[in-house]
């Protein structure tokens, strides 16, 4: 019986591991409590024994936002924030483990589908009396403005805004003497045109989850649909729209099983003619294939012009320094920062008077990305919006792979929907 | 945590709802459930048979004592110390639809009229993770056997030569019946460690196409930390935890009869 028992612990022990977040968990938290240093008395500091608040932020960024913390940090002496990387992939995972065991930063920067969500965890603190207060808040345009907003309630702002474009490759498109689509029907024979030697015409990423939701929402919101009401006919007419190009085998059936920079890839290497993409990817672009010369154009529009938003804002947590911490967004989001940020990160400005720069007036693919950015919707704001979203990405999945109906596909989204929304 | 109503709303309330059995109905009343548990099973099941009759097939070749048969045996452990994810990157692009060498060598050999398209239709893109997954298993499978192989004394098989038994004889009469620790223990470290597989779907094909290959652990993640729907991802851990543990009772009662023998 004894070597039962041991054995039985043995089986146990496995089943902790298989748990996962388990063994995760304390991973997380034994990092995130060395990081948390609160509010820290800096005696020592040269300004004559004033104390200074130290704040942490996490962000999934580049180097660059250390940089620009620096500069922050240089520009007076009351506040020090110091940055952390948090991986993408773990970044919702850590913020919700340190939520529930209470050893969270001071600031985050979150995409912003994901704000509505943490503000109903309780995560942000409520800011919406400092930002009426503020007189940069008209600054801010409508669709990044809106996703900080839960419940008529300010928990963040935009600090970078981006959006979906539909990149060419101006070679392949010349030599088939075809011109940048511009509505569904252009898309549709142009891609078919480009569609030979094994390049296909058209690409844009239908991988389940979030990623494929992103990339579809552009196609909804032109066909005139919305994510509410996913049974009616225009959101349908939007899959199938995308289906119809598989068939005509302009666009790969393997866009259901690749991301947005695996796509990037094939169209530096000349593999795809024109794709829906993020700005970002044009560094990647010229990283990877420095000869390819291709433009930018607004995704071609269906009822309307419309594509999707994306980008991260910046929120504080509930219960910390909300004044040290407001000191810090209100520098990090003045135009003056939000330019010199943009400036290394690439990144577009949330900002109108920013964007009124003559650099986003004048350089050519800058003033169609700036142009798209006005049809740019923002994803929900809704708190349940993971869940809407994987029954989205689900139903287009479906669809393409021929494993349902369009109508039978959007109606068992729909009841997922509905079953949110009540 | 699985018997309390906890998702985005309720996360950070101070008491959070007993809900019972809530969360339990809602999975079983959820199709995706019974999907993705058919899936685990079928995944499993034929991971191991794969697996199991290849790794035996193995360890019988390596037994014999040839010359470099020890050096080769340990390179074959290499499938077996790669990190799953790097396997599971590997054969993605492997079986990818767009010049995977897999779907190149079929049509180079004429052996399919077109590529495959592995990963995006639902019940090849299971076979590709099934196939991975023997490639990381057989390994483990042969040393397990092998070494239960080790321990028959080399006697028995001379005096059944003696007695004039066939190999087949052999095989069934001796080194079926003393190996049968070593087996009973490869298939049920085999089941559990294939059926809590996670890092090879989430990889290669996060669950997808449609659910075609959504399995209890990924259902579990995916439930937990991309819908925030933390309670029923709890329920699906522990529906994974409880068939686990009744696999390891019926093994703790095998080597219990074992032992009477």
């Amino acid at each position: 019986m004894r070597k039962g028992w041991t054995l039985l612990l043995a089986c146990v022990m496995t089943m902790t591991i298989v748990s996962g977040c388990g063994s995760d968990n304390t991973d997380g938290n034994g990092s995130a409590a060395t990081d948390l240093p609160n509010v820290v008395k800096n005696n020592a500091s040269a300004s004559a024994g004033a104390q200074k608040v130290k704040l942490v932020l996490w962000h999934y960024y580049e180097k660059d936002i250390e940089d620009f913390v620096k500069k922050f940090n240089e520009s007076q002496d009351e506040v020090e924030v110091t940055p952390n990387f948090v991986p993408f992939s773990d970044f919702k995972k850590q913020l919700t483990i340190g939520l529930s065991a209470g050893n969270l930063p001071d600031l985050v920067l979150v995409d912003n589908s994901d704000v509505a969500a943490f503000a109903a965890m309780g995560l942000f603190e409520d800011i919406t009396d400092k930002v009426n207060a503020w007189a940069d808040k008209d600054q801010f345009f409508e669709g990044p403005m809106k996703s900080g907003i839960y419940e008529g309630k300010n928990y963040s702002l935009p600090f970078v805004s981006n959006c979906l474009g539909l990149f060419y490759n101006k070679e392949l498109l010349d030599q088939a003497g075809v011109n940048p689509p511009q509505t569904w029907d252009e898309l549709k024979t142009t891609a078919k045109v480009l569609t030979k030697d094994g390049v296909h015409g058209f690409a844009t990423s239908l991988l389940k989850g979030e990623e494929g939701t992103f990339n579809f929402y552009p196609w909804l919101i032109a066909a005139g649909g919305s994510p509410e009401k996913l049974n009616s006919p225009e959101a349908a007419s939007a899959v199938d729209f995308l289906s119809g190009l598989l068939e005509d085998g302009s666009m790969s059936k393997e866009v259901i099983n690749i991301g947005m920079s695996d796509i990037e890839k094939q169209f530096a290497a000349g593999k795809v003619a024109m794709m829906v993409n993020g700005p970002w990817q044009t560094t990647s672009i010229e990283k990877d294939n420095p000869e390819l010369d291709f433009g930018i154009a607004l995704i071609p529009q269906g009822k309307q012009n419309a594509s999707v938003l994306g980008g991260e804002n910046i929120g504080m947590i509930q219960g910390k320094n909300k004044e040290a911490a407001w000191k810090f967004i209100s520098w990090a989001l003045s135009a003056d920062s939000v330019r010199s940020y943009e400036e290394v990160s690439g990144a577009f400005p949330p900002r109108k008077d920013v964007a009124a720069d003559k650099k986003y007036t004048e350089d050519p693919s800058l003033k169609v990305w700036m142009e798209q950015m006005e049809s740019a919707m923002p994803r929900g704001p809704h708190a349940k919006w993971p869940e809407l979203s994987t029954a989205l990405s689900t139903a287009v999945q479906a669809v393409l792979t021929g494993a349902a109906s369009t109508t039978d596909a959007l109606a068992e989204a729909q009841a997922t929907v509905d079953e949110i929304m009540k | 945590m699985s018997f309390q109503n906890i998702d985005v709303m309720t996360l950070n309330l101070p008491h959070k709802e007993f809900v019972g059995l809530g969360n339990y109905k809602g999975l079983f009343a959820d199709p995706l459930l019974g999907t993705s548990l058919y899936n685990t099973l079928y995944y499993t099941v034929f991971s191991i048979a794969i697996q199991f009759v290849i790794g035996f097939m193995l360890a019988l070749f390596f037994n014999k004592n040839f010359v470099l048969s020890k050096k080769v045996r340990g390179l074959i452990l290499i499938p077996w110390m790669i990190p799953a994810t790097i396997t599971a990157l590997v054969f993605k692009y492997m079986f990818s639809a767009s010049g995977g060498i897999v779907d190149q060598i079929l049509m180079d050999l004429h052996i399919t009229g077109g590529p495959v398209e592995w990963l995006l239709h639902p019940v090849s893109a299971m076979w590709s993770l099934i196939l991975t997954n023997s490639w990381i298993g057989v390994p483990f499978t042969m040393i397990m056997l092998l070494t239960g192989l080790t321990t028959i004394p080399s006697e028995l098989y001379e005096s059944a030569s003696i007695d004039g038994a066939s190999r087949w004889g052999k095989l069934r009469h001796i080194t079926l019946p003393l190996l049968r620790p070593s087996i009973e223990a490869v298939l049920i470290l085999g089941f559990i460690s294939t059926f809590k597989v996670f890092d090879l779907v989430y990889v290669m094909t996060k669950g997808g196409p449609v659910d075609a290959t959504e399995t209890l652990s990924t259902l579990s993640y995916k439930l937990s930390f991309s819908e925030f729907n933390f309670s029923q991802g709890a329920a699906v851990a522990n529906i994974l935890f409880a068939i686990l543990f009744v696999v390891s009772l019926a093994y703790l009662k095998l080597v219990k009869e074992d032992e009477v023998m």
